[in-house]
């Protein structure tokens, strides 16, 4: 197999990108989708800025080949917001100061939308392990536990409809 | 660190016959979660003209306990692992182990077996099944074999796996009753691999260590059992060898990161003479993360807290671990 036409799920979107077995992740979703939301930082796998949800699990964007991402469900940062509307935990991450250069961001708030999405209402011991995989630099943490906790508030609150977004 | 893969063929097979047939040498190359194949390949340290992607094989993907043991498949991923109730009930040393790797996209993506077909002596998972004495099933072309896990390990980055063989499953029998186990690990940081680590179990009984089993890692060219400290505790008193009844003692069972100050127990004299002979046993080497001598001094230190940890929990009956965060 060399060059193939792959059609990829991205945010909920069918798209085609003509791709070759030796293309990473990142660079199909950067470079052909023009998603550049997604960041490139450390190449190896410590800093999680590459973290896209693939099914819905937290993966690094730099050391997955694209052709064995055809076929499963990608989401981006860019997937998350309604339109003007931002999702909770990027609104909250805007609130609580979590976002300083914002260059970690994206990956972060995957990585902590994946948590929620198993455990609605985490401990702040499990928020610091969900958000292990990412390193940030500039806020010192503090303010994006806050920020995921302040978010996991208020998707409760949506949930139980007093708040409802649509 | 290269931005760009060289080309190579790829091959994505959807049986395990189609793949044993594919894999057919050094310049073909099997990925599983890729966490370490693709970093070695934009290191340009690994360079195939064939990649086989096994993650379109049926059915490889599960965790399976039952009252003889516990089961993988190649495909079982470090995050499935960690998250199982059945391995934290049953093997919370393998949960401990894989609870050591910080980050969660690499424990999504990579796999147990994986993690031991890169053949380094820095794997967390490897001293873990060490100790709980795992077996590794082996499938080939005309036949299946079941090595132990000792046997696994040749060199490093060497494994007993034959070109045209995949590893399809580890097996690991479950630990006795009355058993604890304790693993341990230094490193630079959780994102990096282990100066040292080490993984001990010890079944208790009649106030004697009835069998102790003590695995260390990332101090020689492969995982290795320190087999004369275990034979020094085999049969040894507990109650003398680990400073039971005084309080520091007990405390060591719950302790989150004693690493370094758990010895805060006044030294026992039969944990202090393994741990003497354990890092007899190591033959580290010097690198960028430590010296070999400091790596030999570790080895002492983490291997009596360890065995402290481990017979504080067999004798407390506690064998579970904690849910690893954001698994309900």
């Amino acid at each position: 197999m060399t060059k193939q036409i792959a059609a990829f799920t991205v945010n909920g979107a069918e798209r085609e990108a003509i791709i070759e077995p030796h293309m990473l992740l990142i660079d199909v979703l950067r470079d052909q989708f023009a998603l550049t939301g997604t960041k490139y930082a450390c190449g190896t796998g410590d800093c999680g800025a590459c973290t896209v949800l693939l099914d819905g699990k937290p993966s690094l964007s730099c050391l997955i080949l694209a052709v064995t991402a055809i076929g499963k469900s990608i989401l981006t940062i860019e997937g998350l917001a309604e339109g003007p509307e931002l999702h909770p935990l990027q609104q909250s991450f805007v609130d609580e100061g979590a976002i300083q250069c914002g260059f970690c961001t994206p990956g972060m708030i995957l990585s902590a939308k994946s948590l929620l999405d198993e455990n609605p209402d985490p401990s702040l011991d499990e928020i610091r392990h969900a958000l292990a995989g990412n390193l940030c630099r500039c806020t010192g943490y503090v303010a994006i536990f806050n920020a995921v906790q302040a978010a996991a508030a208020a998707m409760k609150t949506d949930s139980t409809g007093t708040e409802a977004r649509p | 660190m290269h931005r760009v893969l060289l080309p190579f063929e790829f091959a994505e097979p959807t049986t395990v016959r189609g793949a044993l047939a594919l894999i057919d040498g050094e310049k073909t190359r099997a990925l599983a979660g890729g966490v370490d194949l693709v970093l070695r390949m934009r290191l340009r340290q690994v360079l195939p003209e064939k990649v086989v992607s096994l993650q379109k094989l049926p059915h490889l993907d599960y965790v399976r306990a039952d009252d003889l043991g516990l089961a993988f498949g190649a495909l079982a991923s470090l995050r499935q692992l960690e998250a199982s109730r059945a391995v934290r009930e049953g093997w919370p040393l393998l949960a401990e182990a894989i609870g050591s790797i910080g980050s969660v996209q690499v424990k999504v993506q990579g796999t147990g077996v994986g993690n031991l077909c890169v053949g380094t002596p820095a794997s967390d998972v490897a001293p873990a099944l060490y100790a709980l004495g795992a077996r590794v099933r082996l499938t080939g072309l005309a036949d299946e074999r079941e090595i132990p896990i000792e046997e696994f390990f040749l060199d490093v980055g060497k494994t007993a796996v034959r070109p045209h063989e995949l590893v399809t499953e580890i097996v690991v029998p479950r630990p006795p009753a009355g058993s604890g186990a304790a693993f341990m690990k230094l490193a630079k940081t959780s994102e990096d691999i282990a100066k040292v680590n080490v993984a001990v179990m010890v079944s208790v009984g009649d106030g004697a260590y009835a069998d102790v089993s003590i695995a260390l890692g990332s101090v020689a060219p492969t995982p290795l059992r320190a087999v004369e400290a275990e034979s020094l505790l085999r049969m040894a008193p507990v109650g003398e060898a680990a400073g039971v009844g005084n309080p520091a003692g007990a405390a060591a069972a719950n302790r989150v990161s004693p690493a370094l100050e758990a010895t805060g127990n006044p030294v026992s004299p039969g944990l202090e003479a393994a741990a003497q002979a354990a890092a007899q046993a190591a033959v580290p080497i010097s690198d960028v993360r430590s010296t070999a001598s400091y790596r030999k001094e570790m080895v002492r230190v983490l291997v009596k807290d360890a065995l402290a940890r481990a017979t504080a929990r067999a004798l407390a009956g506690r064998s579970d671990v904690q849910a690893p965060g954001g698994v309900s």
